[in-house]
Parts: C-alpha cells; sequence; structure tokens
C-alpha cells in the first residue's frame, strides 16, 4: 500500500501541510520537511515553485518566485530529496505545475519520484481527462497517487468521474478561490462540504485553501477526512523562518 | 486519403473488418435500413479507428445517448439536421460530419450555414434511401467546389471505380477530399462485409491512401481543441466549469441568425467595416512586387483587436455574464474591451502590468476615460503574461458572474478558435476584395505579424487549406534571435503549457516561463497561438522573425512612401520587403494590423524626432 493510503486509513483527522521548496533559503527543504514531521503532521506537500502559477494568491506566488531566484529547480529539488526516506515516514507529494514536469519529462519525473520515495502528486493544471488518457498509466506504473481537485462549481457528475479515476484522496478546494485567499467558513462552504459528505464517494476528501488556524483546521475536518494549510504556513516561515515550526503546527493542533 | 469503411453489423465481422485499419468505421443507428446496428455494444476494436455513428434525423438526446454508450468519435447527419442541431452535437467531443446528397446538379449555397458547425462535409449519391443506394454520382461536379472544408466521398464506391478514383485524385475536384467512404459494394449481404473484397480496394489503392501522401492536412481545430498536437485545455479545475460552458456554447451561439445578425450590423456600424484593402503603390514600386495592406489600423479602436471583443462581448451577454475581465499589454486589447464594455454598460476590469502601466500611459488614461477599471499586475515579471496570469486568477475567483475576454488566439480551448473565428472576417473581406480588385480572391503570399497571434490568425483564416497561397508570419527578434533580448518564439520556443494551452513557448530548460523583449509591447508574448504553432510545425506557414531596427525602419518607410503611421506591431510585418525578394507579378497581402499612434513615443524617441 502506498503510504498516503495507509495514513488515510488511520483513525483520525489529518493535518496536511504545503511548503514552497527553496523558500524562505534554498537549503531549507529537508528541514522543513523533518521539523513537520517531528511535531506531528500527518503529510506534506513539497511545491515545486513555478513562474506561473495560476491557481495561486500572492503569498505563495511571492514564495515561488523568491524560491526560484534563490536557484530552486526540479533537479535541485530531487537532490535535496534523495535521502529523505532516511529521516521521514509520513506521506510525501510533490504539488506543482505541468509544465516543470513535462519538460523534465512526465516519465523521468514519475521514476524519479519513486526512486525518491514521494508517494503522490498535486498538479492543478494537468486536467483529469488528459491525465486519464495519456498519463495514468505512467503514474501507476511508478506507483504514484494523482490526487484532483474539486470545487464548489464542479458537477455531480464531474465528481463521480474523478472519484473513479483517484485511488487516494480528493482535495476539495473550500471556496471558488486561488490559495490563501479567504478565512473562515460560511454556510454556503459548509453545505457544499456536507453535499460532498452526503455523495458517497470512494476517495476520502481532504479540504484546502483557507485554512489558516485552529478554529478553521477543525471546522473543516468535522466534514473531511482532513485539512491542507498552504499559505498561512508559507507566511509563518516568512516571519519566523524554520526554527519555529513547532509552534506553528501545535497552534493549529491545540 | 483516408477510409472509412460504413454499414458495420456484425461483431466477428467487425472485428475482421478493423484488422484492415480503416480510419472510419460506421455503425448506422437507423431502424429502416438493412444495416441498422442493433447489438448491444461495438467490440473493443483499435482505438486509432474513428467509431462513427450514422443518423437520419434522429432526436438528440438519442444521438447523445450512442455517442456515451458506444464510445463515439464522429457522427455522420443524414437528414434534414440543421445547423443548430449540428452545433449541439459539436459540444460532445465528436467529430460532425454532414451529409449531402448530390445528384445531376447541387447547389453549393446550401453548405454555407454547416461551415462553421461541421468537421467535414460527405457528398453521396441521392437516392431512394439515405445512403446505400450502390451507384456513384458525378464526381466532376464537385470542381465547383466553393468550400475549404475538407469531404468524405460516398455512394456506390467499389472495386469497378479504382480507376475513377485514381482519376479523381488527380483532378481538381479532389482537392479537398479527405476520405473515401464505402459500403454496400463490399457486401456479402447488408452489413456483412466481404473482407477480400476490401483488401482487394486498399491494395489497389494504396498509393491513394497511403496517409505520408495526405493531400487535405487540416489546419483547423480539432474536436478536443487541439491543431495538431498543440492545445487543448490545460487549466485548474477551479476553471473548468467556465471554460466548459463557453466550449459548449461558443459554436451554438455563433451560428444563431440574431448573433450573426447583431455582430456583422456593429462591425459595419461602429468599428467601420469592410476594413480597405489598399493597394501601396510607391511601396510596391520601391520592391517590385505588387503589395495589398489590409487596413485594420482603420478600425475604431486603431487595431483588429476589437473584431474580437464587439464577438466576445456579444457572446458574454449570451451566457448572461455582467462582468468583464481583461488582460493587456500595450492597452490596444483593453481599450479595445473597455469601449465594448462602455458600448454594452458593462463592468470592465483590465489587467495590466505595472511596467506596462508606466510605459503605455497614454491608453491606460483613455481605458479609464472608457469607465474601465485597471489594475496593475504585480507579480512576476509584472508585463502581460502576468496580467494574463492575474486576469485568470480573477476569473477563478469569480467563476459565476464574470466573462474573460482574452485578447489573443491563445489560451485554453475554445479560446483560440473563438478568437480565431471572430478575426476571420478579415480573410473573408480579403476574399472578395481581392477578386474586385485583380479578379483572383487568392493571393500568391499573406504576411502578419504575431504575438499571440490574432490578427494573423485571422489573415490566414479562410486561406489555411488553400496550398497555393504562401503565409508568412512574422515574430519580433528584439535585438536579435541570439540576443538573449527577444520574442521569436517559433524559433527559440520549446512545446509546452503557458495560460491553459499546449504551444511553443519561451521557457527554461526546467519549464519556468522566461521573459520575451521587443520594441513593440504587442509581440512581447513569451507563446504564441496553437495553430500558429501547428502552422509552424507542419511547414505550413514560413516564420521569419525581424528585429527592432528593422521594423522600426520599415515603420517610417511607410509614413513617407504612403502616408500611413503604423503600428510597431504592423511594422514588423512590412520590414520583410527588404529581407525576402517577391516576383514582380506577385500579389503579397500583408495585415496592416493597427496605427501608430499608441507607438508615437516610441518613434519620438527611436528617431530622435
Ligand atoms: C496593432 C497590433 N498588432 C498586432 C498585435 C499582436 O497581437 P496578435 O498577434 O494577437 O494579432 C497587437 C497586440 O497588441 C497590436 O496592438
Amino acid at each position: 500500500m502506498n503510504r498516503i493510503q495507509t495514513k488515510l486509513a488511520e483513525d483520525k483527522k489529518l493535518l496536511s501541510i504545503y511548503f514552497t521548496a527553496g523558500y524562505p533559503n534554498i537549503d531549507d527543504t529537508a528541514t522543513i520537511i523533518e521539523n513537520l514531521e517531528k511535531n506531528g503532521v500527518d503529510m506534506i506537500e513539497i511545491g515545486l515553485p513555478f513562474s506561473d502559477p495560476l491557481a495561486d494568491g500572492p503569498t505563495i506566488q511571492a514564495s515561488s518566485t523568491a524560491a526560484l531566484k534563490n536557484g530552486m529547480t526540479t533537479e535541485v529539488l530531487f537532490e535535496q530529496l534523495k535521502d529523505i526516506r532516511k529521516t521521514v515516514n509520513i506521506p510525501l507529494i510533490i504539488m506543482g505545475y505541468f509544465n516543470p514536469m513535462f519538460q523534465y519529462g512526465v516519465e523521468a519525473f514519475c521514476k524519479k519520484c519513486q526512486e525518491i520515495g514521494i508517494d503522490g502528486l498535486i498538479i492543478p493544471d494537468l486536467p483529469v481527462d488528459v491525465y486519464h488518457e495519456e498519463y495514468q498509466a505512467i503514474f501507476e506504473k511508478y506507483g504514484l497517487i494523482n490526487v484532483f481537485l474539486i470545487t464548489p462549481q464542479t458537477s455531480d457528475e464531474r465528481i463521480h468521474y474523478i472519484d473513479s479515476i483517484s485511488n487516494g484522496f480528493i482535495y476539495m478546494v473550500s471556496s471558488a478561490s486561488t490559495t490563501g485567499a479567504q478565512s473562515g467558513f460560511g454556510t454556503v462552504q459548509t453545505e457544499y462540504f456536507e453535499r460532498i459528505g452526503k455523495m458517497n464517494l470512494k476517495n476520502p476528501q481532504v479540504i484546502g485553501f483557507g485554512i489558516s488556524n485552529n478554529e478553521t483546521f477543525t471546522q473543516a475536518t468535522q466534514y473531511a477526512k482532513g485539512a491542507i494549510i498552504g499559505s498561512a504556513f508559507v507566511k509563518h516561515v516568512t516571519n519566523n523562518g524554520v526554527n519555529s515550526i513547532d509552534t506553528f503546527v501545535n497552534s493549529i493542533l491545540n | 486519403m483516408k477510409l472509412k469503411i460504413c454499414g458495420m453489423k456484425y461483431q466477428d465481422n467487425i472485428k475482421h473488418v478493423a484488422t484492415l485499419q480503416p480510419d472510419y468505421l460506421g455503425f448506422i443507428f437507423y431502424e429502416k435500413s438493412a444495416r441498422n446496428f442493433d447489438s448491444e455494444s461495438i467490440p473493443d476494436i483499435d482505438e486509432a479507428i474513428k467509431k462513427t455513428g450514422v443518423f437520419v434525423d434522429a432526436t438528440l438526446e438519442f444521438v447523445i445517448d450512442k455517442i456515451n454508450k458506444h464510445n463515439l468519435q464522429a457522427v455522420q447527419l443524414h437528414g434534414n439536421e440543421s445547423p443548430e442541431y449540428c452545433s449541439t452535437l459539436k459540444s460532445e467531443k465528436v467529430e460532425i460530419i454532414k451529409v449531402f446528397s448530390v445528384k445531376d446538379e447541387f447547389n453549393f449555397e446550401r453548405l454555407k450555414p454547416y461551415e462553421a458547425v461541421c468537421d467535414f462535409f460527405l457528398f453521396d449519391t441521392k437516392g431512394k434511401h439515405p445512403g446505400g443506394n450502390g451507384y456513384t454520382f458525378d464526381w466532376n461536379l464537385l470542381s465547383d467546389y466553393p468550400s475549404t472544408k475538407p469531404f468524405f466521398l460516398s455512394g456506390g464506391i467499389g472495386l469497378e471505380e479504382i480507376e475513377d478514383i485514381k482519376q479523381f485524385t488527380n483532378s481538381k475536384a479532389s482537392k479537398y477530399c479527405y476520405a473515401l467512404d464505402v459500403n454496400s459494394k463490399f457486401e456479402i449481404e447488408p452489413g456483412l462485409k466481404n473482407i477480400e473484397a476490401l483488401k482487394a480496394f486498399k491494395k489497389n489503392l494504396s498509393e491513394v491512401l497511403d496517409y505520408k501522401k495526405e493531400h487535405v492536412m487540416n489546419y483547423n481545430v480539432n474536436e478536443k481543441g487541439y491543431y495538431g498536437e498543440f492545445g487543448g485545455a490545460f487549466i485548474p479545475e477551479m476553471l473548468y466549469p467556465n471554460v466548459e460552458e463557453l466550449r459548449q456554447n461558443y459554436l451554438k451561439v455563433m451560428a444563431e441568425p440574431d448573433f450573426i445578425k447583431e455582430f456583422d450590423q456593429l462591425l459595419k456600424d461602429y468599428v467601420g467595416r469592410p476594413s480597405p484593402l489598399y493597394f501601396a503603390k510607391r511601396l510596391s514600386e520601391k520592391y517590385n512586387t505588387k503589395i495589398y495592406l489590409k487596413r485594420e489600423d482603420l478600425n475604431h479602436t486603431g487595431a483588429h483587436k476589437i473584431n474580437n471583443t464587439i464577438g466576445q462581448i456579444l457572446m458574454a451577454k449570451r451566457l448572461g455574464k455582467h462582468r468583464i475581465i481583461a488582460e493587456t499589454g500595450a492597452g490596444q486589447h483593453g481599450v479595445a474591451t473597455a469601449t465594448v464594455c462602455a458600448l454594452m454598460g458593462l463592468e470592465c476590469i483590465v489587467y495590466m502590468g505595472e511596467i506596462d502601466i508606466a510605459r503605455q500611459a497614454p491608453n491606460v488614461a483613455r481605458m479609464k476615460m472608457l469607465g474601465a477599471k485597471v489594475v496593475p499586475a504585480l507579480s512576476g515579471s509584472r508585463t502581460l503574461k502576468d496580467a494574463t496570469n492575474e486576469a485568470i486568477r480573477d476569473w477563478i475567483n469569480n467563476p459565476v458572474d464574470t466573462h474573460y475576454i482574452i485578447g489573443s488566439a491563445i489560451g485554453p480551448h475554445p479560446y483560440p478558435d473563438m478568437v480565431t473565428r471572430f478575426q476571420s472576417v478579415i480573410s473573408e473581406e480579403i476574399k472578395w476584395q481581392l477578386k474586385e480588385q485583380t479578379g483572383n480572391e487568392n493571393p500568391d503570399y499573406l504576411v502578419a505579424c504575431i504575438g499571440g497571434g490574432s490578427n494573423a490568425a485571422g489573415t490566414y483564416y479562410h486561406y489555411l487549406h488553400e496550398p497555393e497561397v504562401g503565409i508568412i508570419a512574422v515574430e519580433a527578434a528584439g535585438l536579435g534571435v541570439d540576443s538573449g533580448e527577444s520574442a521569436a518564439t517559433s524559433v527559440l520556443g520549446k512545446e509546452g503549457i503557458i495560460h491553459g494551452c499546449k504551444t511553443l513557448l519561451m521557457q527554461t530548460k526546467d519549464g519556468q516561463i522566461t521573459e520575451p523583449y521587443s520594441i513593440s509591447a504587442g509581440l512581447d508574448y513569451p507563446g504564441v497561438g496553437p495553430m500558429h504553432a501547428h502552422l509552424a510545425k507542419t511547414g505550413r506557414a514560413e516564420f521569419m522573425a525581424i528585429t527592432d531596427d528593422d521594423a522600426m525602419n520599415a515603420g517610417l518607410e511607410l509614413c513617407k512612401l504612403e502616408g500611413i503611421i503604423p503600428a510597431i506591431e504592423s511594422s514588423h510585418a512590412l520590414a520583410i520587403f527588404e529581407q525576402r525578394k517577391f516576383k514582380p507579378n506577385d500579389v503579397v497581402v500583408v495585415s496592416l494590423s493597427g496605427r501608430g499612434d499608441k507607438d508615437l513615443n516610441n518613434y519620438i524617441e527611436y528617431f530622435k524626432i
């Protein structure tokens, strides 16, 4: 079983954290991952920075631009991660836009992920039908789980389709927005969470976008298996560096 | 040429015929036909073979049900199906083949309303039954074929016709013949195909059917939004509903008579179309060839951009949107969008790179005067590419009430095709204007500058499938193609994904998108529309790169020789005459995409005027 599936089978609500690789400093990648695990985070999304992150708000855009300036590339990231499985056991997912993977070569990229011990990928601009037709076989060959997004606007029919192609979890985007856009959930969101909850999907859902603190984490995990924090964590390391990760994680979990 | 074998019925026979590797296999869903396909399912066959459903005035529900149930890739419509009917089916991502029955004569005018909503026409013999009558019509009638839409030749083709087919493929009438469609002449009984006879047919026609000798290449977008290998819709799920809504509706809306009427009327009364096709006498003398300028610079707001914004604002209204967003580089598209929003009384937000806002103050003022809100893009390199990112992010955040008017033939499908269709009025006019002036509607060459490629796509559109018309695409070389400061995407770009579209783009070897450079803000885009990537890859268009210096000089030359101050973008197209020789009798049509008012400061600085 893939580490993601094992983790999803645990009887607890999951906290997943996104960070941008190469930010604030180029060599922070392993430190951040190790600290997150040590402090009880369940799953990590390693952001491979892209020059044109369409689905991201200002915080992650800025961290991506800075990471690229720091010299982050696909090669560098793989190099930094090559021994990560000696110290880290929780699921690791690479989140990035499709073009850098496409240039690396999708198969070569997947192969490298398997060698390192990456468990899954989130590629917001790789649509589910293109994945299904052109790349699913490659991902599966290298044991990678591809995670798809759904939004409040996604039709039931499409959600069922996405569910049928997924074999890990479904990334439930909390509202129609880019990352980091909003705070707190109103009735519109909770009704959407409930609606999806009632669909009896085979894949559990993990909520992302707009989760920034204990309150929103608790609220989101009432409706889903877990929640993902991105911009709030990136902001935290912008302000505090990588040494106070424990403070951040504790503030979410307690 | 491709081969379609139609009227398949029996499971084993289907599998058997599939081993012959036809390009299409036809299944008739029509109860009155002896070949009606009534099995539960079609056996698994090679995915390269397009399963085609053949229908006669069936309900849309019936057709859509069959498409989904049998995973059909094409539908062939034999009855009196309307253009609206065709465009509704087009949103099911299938190829649409519309059948027309021909007897001793055929009124080709009938094809017109179907041009925009079908992928292929099919000409069949008129007979007692819809199809399968077993005799041919006079193929010479097709020498009057007025369209460039690829067609299937059908009706009574059998082994005895092999010599006729060979003759036909050497004649003018076959110029747009895309496929041969066979059926009843290869049967043991209705629906049961004779494998040996089919084998003999393929063997005898191997020359004609050899796909390497394909003489009709399709340069238009296919049912999945691709031009060859370029295009598609690589968008985050958050954008899927918006883009999908547009994809399902754009052809349908564009085919509505009241849409066509309003669009045409506005182009005429508001934009000032047709734009003149002007024979540039002194310029022609200088370069010893015949140069015609398509005067898009005379349009309201000073460029071709408004053809697209008029079309898209009408589209937005019909889709019930009341908030309009756009990106702009130099401000031309921003002004054209602000203009149509003022015209329609709709809210308008234009994203523009912070750096461009500083460089293009007059256009920023124009947009504001027209009532638009100009929002600076502060991310990345703060130019056009980032303005486009910001507009896309806005759309993600406003998925319900907002329409995004993209300014060039770029972005996720259906944008490149939709923008191209709105701009295609340019080549539509060139055709009749040139005929009026020279007696021949085909020039020897068409020339246009390429930023994202909208004026070029519009200039080429109705000529793409006229092999004798040469196509020249002019990119901005900036300080020189190898200088590191350039926007010559077809030379410097590699296949990749930008703004939702697979195309050629300038990027680092890690796939990070790089900043292009050109003195002309309108050509300063790191990608190129997918149609142009396809034209480059297939060699259909000749690409040239023009430096800042050469463009500026060509611009000034047009002022002196013809009394026309061109936009610097258009000056790039004009500069090719210094670099490429044409014959004295060549007719060369250049798209003069815009006027130079917006560039006065650049001209002043450059020439120290
Ligand atoms: C006058 C003019 N020509 C050409 C272009 C390039 O755009 P496209 O390649 O879409 O025609 C622009 C863009 O701003 C323009 O203003």
